[in-house]
């Protein structure tokens, strides 16, 4: 089968041609590779490029500017230049440091070695030196270094083995071949006197087509296929040794090809804050256009201007336009971005170093890769999660079975013990969570009536399959393309019937320790159509026999009348289905010598046919597989990763909805919605599966009908669709339909969906919902929707790294997702929009000042405050409490979000952050600032407040003014302040002194230091004067007071469930204690909310609906590959020893 | 952000090394920073919570306030304005600028005496010293006695910064526009002798100001020959060197000069003018009693409708009167105690209600 190209290479463009041994004739790219972002040179102008291209940033270009024309700033030239260069040298450290790190890992690729054929001799050189053309020798367990065309390998067949999931994330193991014209050149000589050329297509990033012709001399051309290409960043995996001819190098390798950047996402706080900024821009040019309208009123007033301003000059409207541009610019605050910058990357930081999503099975810590979307984390909706790797370890156990109508393996206190030890290390099979039950081998030992069947059952999983055993020592390992097949051979294994010996014509195993040997004489292969693999064997006494493994419905067809126990292992299997297992039929049938004769010669006909070869084979063997005796039937455990239902209870309890798209088969996805409590037995499944448009319209309209007024609400539904139909069903016409239909419904499975399908429904959910959505996903096929959706989250520390290089956050294990969007999620939500609101309110309130201090000084444009104490002001006095309300800020414990999901829901609404809450933010910094400038106005009206009659100037007010902002600024900080830890109390109280400090010691520079001469005495004078503290204590309290008085009376009369929480946490109530009333009656309060719906009491009127039990079956194997399963299980003779094979991929 | 590309990956034995570094350094300390676990203290804010704060405010607040109250109400102070807008008035007749120099004299009675320092200050009103073209119109460096800007003034000092080809010391509309009216007082004796009243021209500047902020140009030359090369202000009639015998208060550290060069922050605004001080323990300062008040006027603030007053005033330890603050404390304390019994009733009302209250999200 495979898929081997015909000699077609003539007519498809090659673009590249490859000299064999004439290295100057092919000139390509180089192999050295680079990741950074910025070299020596190109840093500065494209830092600065990336930078200015940020809105608030060329703003503040602009204003910089604005001030370099004489007369018009109020400022002076460098007060906005030196903080925006402040900023730009903190991003600037930062991108440096992060550019280092990847100029180091490319520096270390570079510099790994491998072994090149130079001048007829092996030589040892760097990754970087490799050209195209080369022919390099790699060994088993290394990366290869370029893209390369295999010539030949240590194994038989010139095959080998390639470890893809840096690629693709598959996990099972890449047969590759070389062609049979090259397979025998394995010397230096052979390959020095190589001569031709290879021509191929031109880099692209296509990890599965490979096109190109091999000339070489003397011979006709010959096809290279994809099966012949090994690519870089695969690893060489069960295989001594391979050579490959260069053929792609650097960054034209498959692998860099496909190293694009990932879209930039940007959060909905993001873009609602840069709505914001805009609203801000707004303000600020209605306040400049007030002004200049005061400031013509004004002159108005005099007619002419007063004789003491001298200058008669009369400014045109525009030049005091940009007067007030500049002096309100600061409206805006220039520390935002940068602030959120720094603490979005510690927020990053905290998720790295959280050790609660550290797996210690592989040391593998959650990670962070991108900053911006820490806050969306809070507000996610709904969850795409991939099955397999995801939800599931990708691990098979042999669970259960039935034999002979007995079912063995039901223990459930057993597997208690096993799920408890499963929650210290998941994913790693302890023996006590495998099959065991005592019994089924009392029963074989005891001669039990149904022994006979025991031990052919036994028999069965021993022979009927294509695993190949490896011995190394005393033990046997398996290695197989099935994992199921691989769980069945082990539990085998492990009831006493070992499968030791793999040779072309037989297998042997032994059978409580008596060595049998089966002759093999045909392997009929499985296929997803067949459901089913049967293989027909001669048994050691010499009968004829043909074991079938198959899904219960193909095999319950084909049993015969005197088959016994054909309802008990319905029940059984009907069972297994409904904890979620994966189910198998066995069955046997005894051949008669005559009757394998006749099928033979149809058998031996049919794969020679020419059209439809597939085809005939299967009605081949159909024609055999019949007349069965049912043995009995397994039970597979697709292992579940830990703790994974009890997350998706916890997720969905925090209103996530939860939709499963998966590439595997409806089947296995059905039960795994069953074992992780996505579905329960009583829910009624939609299932769609349909061949056409019409078809598809027809039946989502008739659900649609049937659900009625249900319709948009949420129903204990579940909703199954395959791929097939999804295609129809995201049809233009159809869509808005199915959507309502899939929104309705609680549990969405999709199914055999491709890549491309997993992102586009992500897409189509995110622009009909308009909800935030997250991906996860482990593999490639998951790359597209984890980039589609707002938050991509990786499975890392699998093999995959596909998926986690294209995600935003990588973590360990599906389970981590609670703690990640729950804690991290909400915290981190918290923290960015209140330093957000707090950064636009403290910028409001100060700038605001100079627009009521305006209204005194005839909208001249004059500052109230010493210039570069405003310019401090962000920089400095005011910077320190965003930080700790961004980064340590917390609504409530860590526990209690987790303990309380329902939590997740106040910023999972974005209620605390949006335009309505801004605006009340800046009214309530509107009035503050009215306060704050005129109660010190009044204060000081009299200009005597000196002990010594002293009298002031406009300055002495400002820095009344200025101190009390800073006071009032800080405890508004602590206001919003949650939780004040340590840092907290550090960043307000310091603040404050800082601020003081700097007052006093400013006041003194002039003349010794040429600045701020209007600052002399100041200090002195103010910090003296018994105003001044008076002042210090009423002002902050006045703006204060009415947002304390507010905020409690809110808290008192409108309890939210978070302010009980805390009261709850504050008031010592050990949280960790569960049984306490008030809480368990909040819990059940917001359960009944929140997860249970109504239970569904719809009828439905169409056979879409399947109300019935789940069938179980499920089996996965690779189909197409390029060798069949058969040539391969043939090619391997296991008894001969084999030195240096490592198998990493053996299902130990 | 990043590629989607790491470098490590392809490092042997990358894949079961986490992402994004190594094993070795990326194994955190399990420190309560690092696991956000800080201990933390989290303000309750509920009625019943806040209140007893209310209720301090309050308690607090009030009697401070009464305490300001009273201290500034025992403050003496004495308003007199001399614009002459009004045609009764003496000064009437200088509001024409022919009238040169123009000498009115004012009489009034103070009902009370003044006792210890007594305090004179000029008012203006309507008078924008907070101008922006007006405040930055100076050259601090020039008034620090900086030879160089001596003669080389700031450009901000346009266009009062040279005249005639000469630098104008000291330049800008500030100085240019300083104050130059004189105020004496006299005390209307019992044989209705008119007794002068001492007035101390120096102390009333910031020590700051004089000592530090003002300086002469240096040098031990006359004070003449140190400003040599530089032209008195437009308005002005004598030049800076001129304009106190006293050498000690002369040239830029004049203090009415340095005085006047605050600028004010509110357009109605005081200078201090002269100081009086006490005479001894028995007799107080300004006995109560007719005085008069005699003004060289030369000031114009008709032409901006601004207005001239002459205040005498007492000080206290926060300075002179001023009852806003006083006020003010006791409105808040009082809102403070007002509200503090508001989330009392609140507080009562819901907390026995919690208790069957529905849960709300």
């Amino acid at each position: 089968m495979g898929w081997r190209q015909s000699l077609q290479g003539a007519d498809v463009p090659m673009a590249r041609t490859i000299y064999l041994n004439e290295p100057l004739r092919n000139t390509f790219c180089k192999n050295s590779i680079s990741t950074a972002k910025y070299s020596m040179w190109s840093f500065l102008p494209r830092y600065l490029y990336l930078q200015f291209s940020k809105t608030a940033n060329a703003f503040f270009l602009f204003i910089t500017i604005l001030q370099q024309i004489p007369e018009v700033s109020p400022t002076g030239k460098y007060t906005t230049l030196v903080p925006l260069l402040v900023i730009l040298v903190i991003s600037g450290v930062k991108e440096i440091v992060e550019d280092y790190k990847r100029h180091m890992a490319d520096k270390l690729v570079n510099s790994k070695n491998t072994i090149v054929l130079r001048q007829n001799a092996w030589q040892v050189i760097p990754w970087k030196e490799v050209n195209v053309g080369d022919i390099v020798k790699a060994t088993n367990g290394q990366f290869l270094p370029a893209d390369m065309v295999l010539i030949s390998s240590s194994e038989p067949q010139a095959t080998c083995f390639v470890a893809t999931s840096n690629l693709d994330g598959e996990t099972n193991l890449k047969i590759r071949q070389a062609l049979s014209e090259t397979a025998t050149m394995k010397t230096e000589k052979q390959l020095s006197s190589l001569s031709g050329k290879i021509k191929c297509e031109e880099p692209n990033f296509h990890f599965n087509s490979f096109m190109g012709t091999l000339y070489l001399k003397e011979k006709s051309p010959i096809s290279i296929g994809p099966d012949q290409v090994l690519l870089r960043g695969t690893q060489l995996k069960n295989t001594e040794w391979i050579l490959g001819v260069v053929v792609y190098t650097g960054f034209e390798t498959k692998f860099m090809q496909n190293a694009v950047k990932s879209p930039l996402k940007r959060s909905k706080v993001e873009k609602v804050t840069n709505m914001q900024i805009l609203v801000l821009f707004l303000l600020l040019l209605v306040m400049s256009l007030v002004s200049c309208v005061g400031a013509i009123y004004w002159k108005d007033r005099y007619r002419a201007e007063p004789w003491y301003l001298g200058k008669k000059d009369y400014h045109s409207f525009g030049f005091d336009l940009l007067v007030f541009i500049i002096l309100y610019h600061n409206l805006i605050p220039i520390s935002l971005l940068v602030t959120l910058e720094i603490v979005k990357y510690i927020q990053a930081l905290f998720i790295n170093w959280d050790e609660d999503m550290h797996f210690k099975g592989n040391n593998v810590y959650a990670m962070a890769r991108t900053s911006n979307l820490n806050e969306e984390l809070g507000q996610v909706e709904y969850l795409f999660s991939d099955k397999t790797g995801t939800l599931t370890c990708n691990i098979m156990t042999f669970k259960k079975c039935s034999i002979a109508g007995i079912m063995y393996g039901d223990l459930p206190s057993k597997s208690d013990d096993g799920a408890k030890d499963l929650s210290q290390s998941p994913c790693f099979i302890s023996d006590a969570y495998e099959f065991n039950d005592p019994a089924l081998l009392q029963n074989f030992k005891n001669d039990h009536p149904t022994k006979e069947y025991i031990k052919e059952f036994l028999t069965l999983l021993c022979v009927c399959h294509t695993v190949v055993p490896e011995r190394e020592g005393n033990n046997i390992s398996y290695q197989a393309s099935s994992p199921d097949e691989a769980a069945l051979v082990k539990g085998a294994k492990k009831l006493g019937f070992v499968f030791t010996a793999r040779m072309p014509n037989s297998v042997t195993i032994e059978a409580m320790g008596e060595e049998l040997t089966f002759e093999i004489l045909n392997v009929l292969e499985f296929s997803s159509n067949r459901k089913r693999m049967s293989i027909i064997v001669r048994t050691p006494e010499g009968q004829l026999r043909l074991y079938c493994k198959g899904a219960d419905s193909v095999i319950y067809e084909r049993l015969s009348e005197k088959s016994l126990f054909v309802e008990e292992t319905l029940v059984h299997l009907e069972n297994f289905a409904r904890e979620g297992l994966r189910t198998l039929c066995v069955a046997y049938i005894d051949l008669t010598e005559i009757e394998y004769k006749q099928w033979l010669v149809m058998y031996k006909k049919a794969s020679r046919a020419v059209r439809d070869r597939i085809q005939s084979l299967e009605d081949c063997y159909d024609s055999i597989e019949k007349k069965f005796l049912l043995l009995g039937a397994t039970a597979i455990e697709d292992r579940l990763q830990a703790r994974v239902p009890e997350t998706i209870t916890s997720l969905l309890k925090a209103n996530i909805k939860i939709w499963v798209l998966t590439g595997d088969k409806q089947e296995t996805a059905i039960n795994i919605a069953y074992s992780c409590k996505l579905l329960s037995g009583q829910m009624p499944r939609i299932q769609l599966n349909t061949n056409s448009l019409e078809a598809t319209q027809q039946v989502i309209n008739q659900n649609c009908q049937d659900l009625g007024a249900l319709l948009g609400k949420e129903n204990d539904l579940a909703l199954i669709i395959d791929g097939k139909t999804l295609k129809h069903a995201l049809h233009v016409e159809v869509r808005k339909c199915f959507l309502n239909l899939a929104l309705s419904c609680r549990t969405v499975l999709c199914c055999r969906l491709s890549p491309l399908q997993k992102a586009e429904i992500v897409d189509v959910v995110k622009k009909q919902v308009k909800a935030i959505t997250l991906a996860i996903g482990d593999g490639a096929n998951d790359v597209g929707m984890i980039q589609t959706a707002h938050v991509g989250v990786g499975i890392s520390g699998n093999e995959g790294m596909l998926a986690t290089n294209n995600s935003d956050y990588a973590i360990a294990q599906f389970s981590y997702l609670e703690k990640l969007l729950l804690v991290h999620g909400a915290w981190n939500y918290f923290r960015v929009t209140k330093c957000i609101l707090y950064c636009f309110y403290k910028n409001v309130v100060l700038y605001i000042i100079e627009l009521w201090f305006a209204i005194v000084n005839g909208f001249s444009g004059q500052i109230i405050f010493e210039r570069w104490c405003i310019s401090l002001y962000n920089v400095i006095f005011t910077s320190l409490p965003p930080f700790t309300l961004g980064i340590f800020e917390r609504c409530c414990s860590q526990e209690s979000l987790l303990r309380y999901p329902q939590l997740y829901r106040i910023s999972q609404t974005g209620d605390i952050f949006n335009i309505k809450v801004l605006w009340i933010q800046c009214i309530n910094a509107v009035v503050h600032s009215f306060i704050l400038f005129w109660l010190p106005a009044k204060m000081l009206e009299h200009d005597v407040v000196l002990q010594s009659g002293y009298t002031t100037d406009y300055l002495f007010l400002g820095n009344f003014v200025y101190t009390y902002v800073v006071v009032t600024v800080c405890l508004k900080a602590g206001l919003e302040t949650m939780s004040w830890n340590k840092f907290t109390h550090l960043a307000i109280w310091g603040s404050i002194m800082i601020w003081l400090g700097f007052f006093a010691v400013y006041s003194s520079l002039w003349p010794t230091i040429p600045v701020a001469p209007e600052m002399t005495g100041q200090g002195n004078m103010a910090l003296v004067c018994p105003h001044f503290w008076l002042g210090f204590f009423i002002v902050p309290i006045v703006c204060l007071i009415q947002n304390v008085a507010w905020k409690s009376i809110r808290n008192t009369c409108h309890r939210t469930l978070l302010e009980e929480v805390r009261e709850m946490e504050s008031s010592g109530v050990q949280v960790l204690r569960r049984d306490s009333s008030q809480r368990s009656k909040v819990e059940e309060v917001n359960l009944q909310r929140s997860v249970s719906p109504r239970p569904c009491q719809v009828v439905f009127r169409n056979n879409s609906v399947d109300l019935g039990a789940p069938h179980g079956y499920a089996f996965s194997q690779v189909e197409r590959a390029v060798i069949s399963q058969e040539e391969l299980v043939r090619s391997y003779d296991t008894t001969k020893s084999k030195p240096q094979r490592t198998f990493s991929a053996t299902f130990e | 952000m990043a590629m989607n590309y790491n470098a490590k990956d392809e490092v042997d034995g990358g894949p079961p090394c986490p992402p994004g570094g190594t094993a070795k350094t990326r194994r955190p300390d399990n420190t309560a920073f690092k696991q956000q676990r800080l201990p933390a203290w989290q303000p309750i804010l509920t009625a019943g919570t806040v209140l007893p704060t209310f209720f301090i405010i309050g308690l607090i607040f009030i009697p401070i306030g009464i305490g300001i109250f009273v201290t500034s109400n025992n403050i003496r102070e004495i308003e007199i304005d001399y614009t002459g807008t009004d045609p009764s008035s003496p000064c009437y007749k200088c509001l024409s600028p022919n009238v040169t120099p123009c000498i009115c004299t004012i009489n009034f009675t103070l009902d009370q005496s003044f006792e210890g320092n007594v305090f004179m200050y000029y008012g203006l009103s309507n008078f924008y010293q907070n101008h922006r073209r007006y405040v930055k119109s100076r050259d601090d460096g020039q008034l620090n006695g900086d030879p160089s800007a001596l003669l080389n003034p700031s450009k901000e000092c346009e266009p009062y910064r040279r005249n005639e080809d000469k630098p104008i010391a000291p330049c800008g509309a500030i100085a240019n526009s300083m104050f130059n009216d004189t105020l004496e007082l006299f005390q209307v004796g019992n044989a209705s002798d008119l007794m002068p009243i001492t007035l101390k021209k120096k102390g009333i500047a910031w020590w700051t100001d004089k000592n530090v902020k003002f300086r002469n140009p240096p040098g031990t030359d006359p004070l003449e020959e140190r400003f040599k090369g530089t032209t008195k202000p437009v308005n002005w009639v004598k030049p800076v060197y001129m304009l106190d015998s006293d050498e000690d208060n002369n040239g830029f550290i004049n203090e009415d000069f340095i005085v006047w060069m605050r600028t004010a922050a509110l357009p109605t605004f005081r200078k201090l003018y002269r100081l009086i001080e006490r005479k001894n323990d028995l007799h107080p300062t300004l006995p109560a009693g007719r005085y008069y008040l005699n003004i060289t006027y030369n000031y114009p603030v008709h032409s901006f409708d601004g207005r001239k007053r002459m205040i005498l005033s007492t000080i206290s330890w926060m300075g002179g009167k001023n009852p806003f603050l006083g006020i003010a404390y006791i409105t808040i304390g009082s809102i403070s105690f007002l509200l503090g019994v508001v989330l009392l009733v609140i507080n009562h009302k819901y907390r026995n209600s919690s208790n069957t209250a529905d849960i709300t999200i």
